[in-house]
């Protein structure tokens, strides 16, 4: 066992301290540079009522945070769905992106954006409908995989690569039928945060909150399952109930982060992986853990993208991508000996 | 063995499988305090039995109860609570701690939010002394031996404090002492009154350690008693197609299993008649040998109690037998000598000679068949005052073949019989 692992508590301060710092430089660096004072005041003004009277106060609270803050609320979603779906499909390669989950959030959230709805109805409607979106391709590419009731891995993520390009297409069939749409559309797809607003961090939170809540109190099932689907329920896991709470739960964490920042790959794969790399399996350390490290993840990379070609921006999806994609290349050249 | 306890488990004209029934129509009930051994061919739905219980089975037909309550109305945590099953393999695919592997046995017993107590630790504790895997406790599981492993998971089973433990041939990775060590464990625990249904495919395991053994084959539970009396030449031929010397082991007591012939491994016979003299044990190999080789094999007087007894029965030949340590009387020793007369060859084994066998060699010399005769007939064979050397020295000078090995018996007899 790593040492780390007997000191709960601790791991997860460390990494709020270093969430915290991450969330701090966020806000600091960009376009326009923001003192740690000015922040700070920014932040002491808001909450006292007297917000709005600095002179970056308006950056910092209507853009720099919210922005943040989303791309934190992002990270943790995506880490999140990954160490479920890592342990439900006992499968180091799984994640919402690979999985297909992700292009079934986003064609449910470009059906909910095409079909108009804006402000808070579109703050409601596009999560929802990815949520219903990624649900359903879930359920697609599981029953896809599953032959005579075993889910091979190589099954698994050629069906979610196979699922991913279908949506994917049908996502671009959408966009071209409403083409008055479509530029903020692709906008959104390439996987940016530059839309965040308190409204939308408001509806992530709640969908965080939601879908964490059941995986975290049955941490203990997240640990048997990777036993085996049979054991488990010798064991005393009703695995089939199970498998839809962390299924649904996902689906949840996975619709709020692409409904308002499109398709981010990777760091739902890195991110688990990388932690359980340093504080072994146990999933009530891993799954906070993950979910923590993963907004730090992504708010590192939001960072990156905004200010590397300053004053052009990276979408952030991009950065992922160029980050992780060797990462998977890895993972899946020493997968035959894979230990989760 | 003690009284038995309660019913514990009880299989009701059960019919269990998949898609389509694997057994049906099977009653069987394991008691508190009881080891049952299911035995039978691969594929009979021996461990189909076990799954159905945990729910990797389904119950088709008639009724599967636990602790006197119908299965249906278990949910997964309270039949944990009762049930612990030991599969057959185990994987391990991942990095928990030893100790934190057999820790995931203790769930049933926890709520949600609640945390190992010090009566927890101390039920993981003595599960992980008991398995002698203690030492282990902070290994990753994931380089652990396959037979570590094995007695990991079943610390995790005892770990579930189980009134049932279901054990799906639970030492086929484990070598000798990790066997018996396992075996011996589920023993006691049996005998401090857990009830234990486990399939062997071991037959002498399971006549050691079983109370009752149950033989499962053509989709249904055949005999059921005792292992001397379910272990029996007739059953091994019916539910194994193996014909068998069933013994009893010296130092254990146990029916002991020495399989001695399969079904479809005799060739096609060779159309020559070999007769053997044997006794003594000195001609079981031989007589095996002979029959693999596809001569028709038949042989002389020999006594119950005998290996070469057994042999011959398992065989299924032709001899003359006699109970223990009956004498070659005259009318035995006309029949032997009937025999030998009909046979192409005659072989006499290394067996010693005394007044009670003296006839069987009579029979063979008088025969008149070519005869081989093995090894030599000195003071530490022959205890007849020189009655079977001068039989044997006749033998030889009108003409039969001196073998010193089985090889050279063998070798004797395809050129005797121009083959």
């Amino acid at each position: 066992m790593p040492r780390a692992a007997r000191r709960p508590a601790f791991v997860i301060l460390g990494l709020t301290v270093a969430l915290v710092g991450a969330v701090m430089a966020g806000v600091a660096f960009g376009a326009v540079p923001v003192s740690l004072a000015d922040i700070v005041g920014a932040v002491t003004r808001a909450l006292s009522g007297r917000g709005g009277s600095g002179a970056n106060d308006a950056l910092v609270l209507g853009l720099r945070i919210p922005r943040v803050a989303m791309a934190a609320l992002v990270g943790a979603c995506l880490s999140g769905a990954g160490v479920l779906y890592q342990a439900l499909f006992k499968n180091a390669l799984a994640d919402p992106y690979i999985l297909g989950v992700s292009a079934g959030a986003g064609l449910g959230a470009v059906l909910a954006l095409a079909l108009g709805g804006v402000g808070a109805i579109a703050a409601v409607l596009v999560p929802a409908s990815a949520f219903v979106g990624a649900t359903l391709t879930m359920m697609l590419v599981v029953a896809i995989a599953t032959r005579a009731g075993r889910m091979e891995t190589l099954s698994l993520l050629l069906a979610g690569v196979a699922v991913s390009y279908t949506l994917a297409a049908l996502t671009s069939f959408a966009m071209v039928m409403r083409r008055e749409t479509m530029a903020r559309i692709v906008f959104w797809m390439m996987g940016g945060l530059q839309s965040a607003t308190w409204q939308y961090v408001a509806v992530v939170g709640v969908m965080l909150v939601a879908g964490l809540s059941l995986p975290l109190a049955y941490s203990r099932e997240l640990d048997i399952i990777l036993l085996g689907d049979e054991r488990a329920g010798q064991l005393g896991v009703d695995v089939k109930r199970f498998e839809r709470m962390v299924l649904a739960s996902a689906s949840l964490m996975v619709a709020a982060a692409v409904s308002v920042a499109g398709l981010i790959g990777f760091v739902g794969l890195m991110t688990p992986h990388m932690t359980r790399l340093v504080l072994g399996p146990r999933h009530r350390l891993l799954l906070p853990a993950s979910v923590i490290a993963g907004a730090i993840v992504m708010v590192l990379a939001d960072l990156f993208a905004r200010v590397v070609l300053a004053p052009v921006e990276l979408p952030v999806g991009i950065v992922t991508a160029l980050a992780g994609g060797p990462v998977f290349v890895w993972l899946l050249m020493r997968e035959r000996r894979r230990s989760l | 063995m003690t009284a038995l306890g309660d019913v514990a488990l009880q299989y009701r004209d059960a019919t269990l499988g998949y898609h389509q029934p694997v057994v049906s129509d099977t009653t069987l009930a394991v008691h508190s305090g009881e080891v049952v051994g299911l035995i039978g061919p691969n594929g009979a739905g021996k461990s189909t039995m076990l799954r159905a219980v945990t729910g990797g089975a389904r119950v088709l037909g008639g009724t599967l109860e636990v602790l006197g309550r119908s299965l249906a109305t278990y949910d997964a945590r309270s039949l944990a609570r009762v049930v612990a099953a030991l599969p057959q393999t185990v994987s391990a695919t991942f990095r928990f701690s030893a100790r934190e592997f057999v820790e995931m046995g203790r769930h049933p017993h926890l709520g949600r939010f609640s945390d190992l107590s010090a009566h927890d630790r101390a039920v993981i504790d003595q599960a992980m002394e008991r398995t002698d895997t203690a030492r282990l406790a902070s290994e990753p599981v994931d380089t652990l031996s396959g037979g570590d492993l094995q007695r990991l998971t079943l610390a995790q089973t005892l770990a579930q404090e189980p009134t049932v433990l279901l054990l799906d041939e639970p030492t086929s990775h484990l070598d000798l002492n990790h066997r018996l060590q396992v075996l011996d464990l589920v023993r006691r625990l049996a005998d401090e009154g857990l009830a234990v249904l486990a399939v062997f495919h071991d037959l002498d395991m399971a006549a050691r350690y079983s109370d009752t053994l149950a033989a499962v084959h053509d989709g249904g539970i055949g005999p059921c008693g005792s292992p001397r009396e379910v272990l029996t030449g007739a059953l091994l031929g019916d539910v194994f197609g193996v014909s068998a010397v069933i013994g009893t082991d010296a130092v254990t007591g146990s029916v002991s299993v020495t399989p001695v012939l399969r079904r479809g491994e005799t060739p096609q016979p060779l159309g020559v008649r070999v007769h053997v003299v044997g006794g003594s044990g000195t001609a079981a190999r031989l007589l095996r040998r002979l029959v693999l080789e596809g001569y028709e094999v038949t042989a002389g007087a020999l006594n119950a109690g005998d290996t070469d007894h057994e042999v011959a029965v398992a065989l299924g030949l032709r001899f003359v037998p006699l109970p223990p340590f009956a004498p070659v009387d005259a009318h035995a020793e006309a029949e032997a000598a009937a025999l030998a007369a009909v046979a192409d060859i005659v072989v006499v084994s290394a067996t010693p000679f005394g007044s009670a066998n003296l006839g069987n060699l009579r029979s063979a010399v008088g025969s008149g068949a070519p005869i081989v005769l093995v090894g030599s007939l000195g003071p530490d064979r022959d205890f007849t005052n020189g009655a079977a050397a001068a039989l044997w020295a006749d033998a030889l000078a009108s003409g039969a073949v001196a073998a010193a090995t089985e090889d050279d018996v063998m070798d004797a007899i395809s050129e005797v019989s121009g083959r």
